[in-house]
């Protein structure tokens, strides 16, 4: 669950700054870096998901692979099987 | 001084972490309970599952430390390093979505021994990717200074 709460973090915010570089500035150095950083990020939400300890199929996963909101979707999707 | 500690760290979790996970997934089949095989036990199938999964979130450490590397040497973007970046998502996904959940049915529910050969199947393909990685880390194709 750490994990997917660390991963569904950055899987947004470097999204958020490379889309902020992208319209600004357009440094090499940030795209460079935050271009496989945001890649990497989105595989570990998707690993994250499966790897989560739930017992009953309830959509987490599939909403894992969504692009930049997955990781936060199936954190809610998670918590509200808790809960 | 930054680059060796970053390679250091990057060998070491390859060695330890990714080989742990690797071997892990190529020998759960072989142990798992299943009606016929000598040796099989529940207790060493479920210790290989959770090597299988700790070792692999602990193996993050070793692309993250890789992709650092390359960005402090300027490396990003040559051809062996982004096949390399391509194989590992593709070994992690086959890892988590596929080998990981498998397992979790096999321990839950065991006799099938299809499920298991599908596993050891699996296995064969992460394991291949790993030597793949490591041959393309080694050769370096499209390395600006040479292998």
């Amino acid at each position: 669950m750490r994990l997917l709460r660390i991963a569904a973090a950055v899987e947004l915010t470097t999204l958020a700054v490379l889309i902020a570089n992208l319209l600004t500035v357009h440094a090499k150095a940030v795209t460079t870096f935050g271009g496989p950083l945001h890649g990497i990020s989105y595989v570990a939400v998707i690993a994250a998901a499966y790897l989560a300890p739930s017992t009953s199929p309830n959509g987490a996963r599939w909403r894992a692979f969504i692009p930049a909101i997955g990781g936060l979707l199936a954190l809610r999707a998670l918590h509200t099987q808790e809960g | 001084m930054l680059e060796h500690a970053l390679l250091s760290v990057h060998v070491l979790g390859g060695i330890v972490f990714v080989g742990g996970s690797a071997a892990a997934t190529s020998l759960f089949p072989r142990y798992a309970p299943a009606a016929a095989g000598e040796g099989r036990s529940l207790s060493v199938a479920v210790a290989l599952h959770r090597i299988t999964r700790g070792y692999a979130v602990l193996g993050l450490t070793v692309p993250l430390a890789g992709m650092t590397l390359a960005v402090v040497q300027g490396r990003m973007g040559e051809i062996w390093i982004t096949i390399s970046m391509i194989l590992t998502a593709v070994a992690a996904l086959l890892l988590a979505t596929q080998i990981y959940p498998r397992q979790r049915q096999v321990l839950a529910d065991p006799g099938d021994p299809g499920r298991l050969r599908l596993l050891s199947m699996f296995a064969g393909v992460y394991n291949l990717a790993w030597a793949v990685v490591v041959v393309l880390m080694i050769v370096r194709p499209g390395s600006g200074q040479g292998g």
